[in-house]
């Protein structure tokens, strides 16, 4: 079965007045459809680069991502939008969650650009994410008006909207006290559990303990690769 | 645009109301000036037209140096109707003299028109109001406007002297309206309409000097709107007269074809007002353009979410799209009703200088979708950058995106070096810092208030330029009293009226009208039917002149002190009548029947209305003409200059010369001269200022949403620095000290750009009314109210803004999206 993501030998460089400054060397990573990943690292360690690459926010300067069928680097800007729109669920730190629009609206939003989802049924899905992530109650409320961790709970529902093979969280829990974070990596276990395939970009030390497998990189390459069951290095 | 992005677009309006509004109301206030004018322009000119055309206006009226008897007129015209190229023509005469109503002298001169009683008025047509031509014995029509002018009522009785020197008695009948003069409180001038039977009845009939012919148009039916066409069949007649009848043609006039005499002045007039509510307007729709930049940027975060999620780029720029047609709608209806008030308003004025009645007041159509079409195309169209740029940002950049730039500016680190200066205060620099934080807004910023600024000094200054014309001819005229003799006198008779009371100085002039053509020619004038617009008259300057001063040389020199045979032109003259001629050349005048021939020592530059045109010596026109020298105007000065002695000497000159046989044709005071100018100027005044308020008012929305901008923008850095302790009141300090930094320096850039524009501007502007360039001056008044204008706004600007910064929390200002 092919994988879900497939980064094969990719290098991402940045040109600044300093010089040239490579956040991904050469680095190579396959997942799994189905597998809950970490990537942890330090600060300035390429996680983040990595995802975005992944999320097709970013381009590899050289190399090839294949995400959900897709070789991400063939496709144009408005391309890889509608592609995110159908493949990918984004969780940020910050939540990011159109002000003006109310919880419910935020999390149809998605579903309205991708269209994947019948008109009709919208709203409906949309209730039923957030009771799935426990903040059905809170639908009609503007972001605003929300804690933390139920802006980031309407925030992985918003993820969810157009039922995306994979799911792509930058830190977040970084922005959650202790209780909300533990919370919020439960409902990804959860998630993991219904199949969905996740990669989590993430400086908590007590994920190991919730995801599948973590991936260490320091300098942009990948040092530890391990799975929580099988614990192989590469 | 899908419904959330409805709901999104709704919410966002709803959340930046106080925004948008500012937007809608800076275009609808430029939008208002722009459409008013369109609409009186529009209308206007469509009603001066018709009016003007409703007249049947002649051609060419061609003037013989000596009358003929009415017969022989009525076998002229007929034969010339016949001639190629002719329509129709006719025989008509006029003359001006003083008047008396009910007995009491006026001092408004009388221009009376006279046609025969059988005259079919089909050319050069005027029209009574409740009687038909002609009048009864006894009786006369008056021009409309003429009655408060010379204080008339219908039934008075009016004492005139005819061109023969017979004083009649005639009855007012009736009002005309003649929509081909200019009107009479303009030129000073009451206007008179008389059967020749009145003349006919008196001792010497009426004599015809004046021949008006219609010129057919390439369909051969309807009159030629070609002026050269117009000129070559005029001449063919004037020749075929001289040839064939032996008559001297003292001039042939061909005014512009359809063209009332004011037309290019309420043209000229419509036209800059016109384009200075262009200039509001694009003033306007940048500063929307700015304002829909800074939002957009304010919105980088949310449009990286929604591509994140999904969005294309083309969803979000339709987004934008609709964000700012919703603006342009919302102004454009705002803008639409008091653009028609305001043009209905102006329409009635401009024809009201016109002197024309207003048939409809309603614009046309086509004039509404103009406005509409502006009103709702010109903001996207300025807005397409930003629109685009914010449509293409790609999620990476909305990430990286803090909110103000983070890359410093040469100019950033020229500050931080500064800040090294002890003595200097960390709140203002940091301010100052701010202020150039973003150099494109900020160049944008200070572009847009500096260029508001700019042509509102420079609308101001032309004000003052064109005061200064008036206040100019006003020093010019170093005399008091005006005297015009009925024929020219000998000229000792101007030192002999030294003797009368309060007289201290007696100039003569002898001024002739003239016409000037090059050799072997007929001269062709651009005269009107009033004998005013357009004609040229050749003023004899007495040697010792002290209160004539001679105009300005463009070429050449001045005359000599006794020098015969040479004349200056001034340069209106040489552009309607020889206007390959330079100094050095030899030209053509009309003298009394008698073509002479002079040399051009020189081209001089007067605004028009300055002069007759061409200027010669006493001894010169003397010799030219074979006559001793005469004079049939005197400037005379008073020992007191107040109008009651001007009055008083008026008066005793009058009788004076009267006593000993001379025939003054009017005697006044010369403040009649000063409210002729006055009434010339008044527009042009209007219109400057006309430009220059729209567009201060727009600048002055730039600053305060440009200044409310830059506070949104930073909400997250003021939550950091109250945070670290910063008061409200040190917040607002720095933040008010950014607007009054932008404010000065938009000032200081406007220094250049606005003394050339007065300069251009006035080159213009003066050419265009005057012929001649406005004096350059700068209104001093208008930088000081701008100035004062530009921080007042910057300073409430600002402070509301800061206020409503410094009362968010750390923690909403730090949530701030």
């Amino acid at each position: 079965m092919e994988n879900a993501i497939q980064v094969s030998d990719v290098v991402k460089a940045y040109r600044s007045s300093a010089g040239e400054f490579i956040a991904l060397d050469h680095l190579s990573l396959g997942i799994a459809p189905g597998e809950f990943v970490a990537v942890v690292g330090r600060s300035g360690s390429g996680k983040t680069t990595l995802l975005n690459l992944l999320a097709g926010i970013d381009r590899s300067t050289s190399g090839t991502v294949r995400v959900a069928a897709a070789d991400l680097g063939s496709l144009s800007e408005s391309g890889l939008a509608a592609w995110r729109g159908r493949n990918v669920g984004l969780v940020f730190q910050f939540f990011q969650l159109l002000p003006t629009l109310t919880v419910i609206e935020n999390v149809m939003l998605p579903m309205d650009f991708a269209k994947k989802i019948p008109v009709g049924d919208r709203r409906d899905r949309a209730q039923d994410l957030l009771e799935r992530v426990g903040v059905g109650d809170q639908a009609d409320k503007i972001p605003a008006t929300l804690s933390g961790g139920q802006q980031q709970r309407a925030a992985i529902a918003r993820a969810l909207a157009n039922d995306p093979p994979i799911l792509l969280a930058d830190e977040p829990t970084g922005n959650l006290d202790s209780t909300t974070a533990a919370a919020v990596l439960e409902l990804f276990a959860d998630l993991n559990g219904d199949g969905q395939t996740i990669v989590v970009v993430t400086h908590e030390r007590d994920i190991r303990s919730i995801v599948g497998r973590e991936v260490t990189l320091v300098d942009g390459r990948i040092v530890t690769d391990e799975s929580a069951s099988v614990g192989v290095a590469e | 645009m899908t419904n959330l992005l409805s709901v999104k677009l709704l919410r966002d309006l709803r959340a930046s109301w106080s925004r948008f509004l500012m937007m809608a109301i800076a275009i609808a206030v430029s939008l208002t000036a722009f459409g008013g004018v369109l609409f009186a322009w529009a209308a206007s000119g469509r009603e001066t037209r018709g009016a003007y055309a409703s007249t049947e206006p002649a051609s060419a009226t061609i003037l013989l140096d000596q009358s003929v008897d009415s017969e022989r007129m009525a076998t002229i015209a007929a034969e010339v109707s016949r001639r190629p190229g002719v329509i129709e023509a006719t025989g008509r005469t006029q003359f001006t003299g003083e008047v008396e109503v009910n007995g009491q002298p006026r001092e408004i001169p009388l221009q009376v028109f006279v046609a025969r009683p059988s005259d079919p008025m089909r050319m050069a047509k005027f029209f009574m109001e409740k009687r038909s031509w002609p009048p009864s014995a006894g009786e006369l029509f008056i021009g409309r406007d003429s009655l408060p002018l010379l204080g008339v009522t219908i039934g008075d009785t009016l004492t005139v002297e005819t061109p023969s020197g017979e004083v009649v008695e005639l009855r007012v009948a009736d009002t005309v309206y003649d929509p081909s003069l200019s009107p009479s409180p303009q030129e000073q001038t009451g206007r008179a309409y008389l059967s020749s039977a009145v003349l006919d009845a008196s001792e010497e009939p009426a004599a015809w000097d004046q021949l008006k012919i219609q010129v057919a148009g390439p369909d051969r039916a309807a009159p030629s709107r070609d002026r050269d066409a117009i000129v070559v069949v005029a001449s063919d007649v004037g020749e075929w007269l001289e040839r064939v009848h032996g008559l001297a043609i003292r001039e042939i006039q061909v005014p512009t074809p359809y063209a009332h005499p004011h037309q290019w002045q309420a043209d000229a007039l419509l036209g800059s007002l016109l384009a200075g509510g262009a200039a509001a307007l694009l003033l306007s729709t940048m500063l929307v353009a700015n304002m829909l930049n800074n939002l957009f940027t304010q919105q980088i975060p949310q449009i990286g979410i929604m591509k994140a999620i999904g969005a294309r780029s083309a969803r979000i720029g339709r987004l934008y799209l609709v964000m700012t047609l919703l603006v342009a709608v919302g102004a454009t209806l705002l803008a639409l009703g008091p653009a028609i008030l305001l043009g209905r308003v102006a329409v009635g004025n401009f024809l009201g200088f016109l002197g024309i009645e207003p048939t409809s007041l309603a614009p046309p159509s086509w004039t509404y979708l103009v406005v509409v079409a502006v009103g709702l195309g010109l903001p996207p169209l300025m807005a397409l950058i930003p629109l685009v740029k914010a449509g293409r940002t790609t999620v990476r950049a909305a990430i990286d995106h803090h909110g103000l730039g983070s890359k410093p500016s040469a100019a950033a680190g020229l500050l931080a070096r500064l800040s090294r200066t002890r003595r200097l205060d960390r709140g203002l620099l940091m301010a100052l810092r701010n202020t150039i934080r973003r150099p494109s807004r900020f160049l944008l910023s200070v572009g847009l208030l500096a260029t508001a600024g700019s042509v509102f000094v420079a609308g101001m200054s032309l004000s003052t330029g064109v005061e200064a014309i008036t206040e100019e001819q006003k020093q010019q005229r170093n005399w008091d009293v005006d005297v015009q003799l009925a024929r020219p006198a000998a000229a000792p008779i101007a030192t002999v009226l030294e003797a009368v009371p309060n007289v201290s100085r007696v100039e003569g002039f002898n001024v002739a009208e003239t016409g000037v053509a090059g050799p072997g020619e007929i001269p062709v004038t651009r005269t009107y039917p009033d004998q005013g617009h357009g004609r040229i008259s050749v003023t004899a300057i007495p040697v010792d002149t002290t209160t004539f001063t001679p105009p300005k040389l463009l070429e050449g020199r001045w005359l000599n002190a006794g020098e015969t045979g040479a004349v200056v032109l001034n340069q209106i003259t040489r552009k309607n009548t020889v206007p390959d001629i330079h100094a050095g050349d030899t030209v053509q005048l009309i003298l009394g029947g008698a073509t002479t021939t002079w040399h051009v020592v020189g081209l001089a530059e007067e605004r028009e209305g300055g002069g007759g045109g061409v200027y010669t010596t006493a001894e010169g026109f003397a010799d030219a003409t074979g006559q001793p020298q005469r004079v049939n105007q005197l400037r005379i000065t008073t020992t007191g200059h107040d109008e009651q002695t001007r009055q008083a000497v008026a008066e005793a000159i009058e009788e004076n010369l009267t006593e000993a046989g001379i025939e003054v044709r009017s005697a006044a005071s010369i403040s009649r001269s000063e409210a002729i100018s006055a009434g010339h100027l008044g527009p042009v005044i209007l219109i400057l200022l006309g430009i220059a308020l729209p567009l201060g008012v727009v600048g002055a929305i730039g600053l305060a949403s440009t200044m409310a901008a830059n506070i949104l923008d930073r909400t997250r850095e003021f939550g950091v620095m109250h945070a670290i302790g910063a008061r409200p009141k040190a917040v607002r300090r720095i933040v008010v000290a950014e607007g009054v930094f932008l404010a000065i320096t938009s000032c200081l850039v406007a220094v250049i750009p606005a003394l050339t524009l007065t300069a251009v501007l006035g080159a213009g502007l003066g050419n265009l009314f005057f012929s001649a360039p406005l004096p350059f001056r700068v209104s001093l008044i208008s930088v000081a109210i701008w100035l004062a204008l530009v921080i007042l706004g910057a300073v409430l600007a600002t402070d509301a803004a800061a206020t409503r910064a410094s009362r968010l929390t750390v923690r909403e200002a730090l949530a701030y999206l």
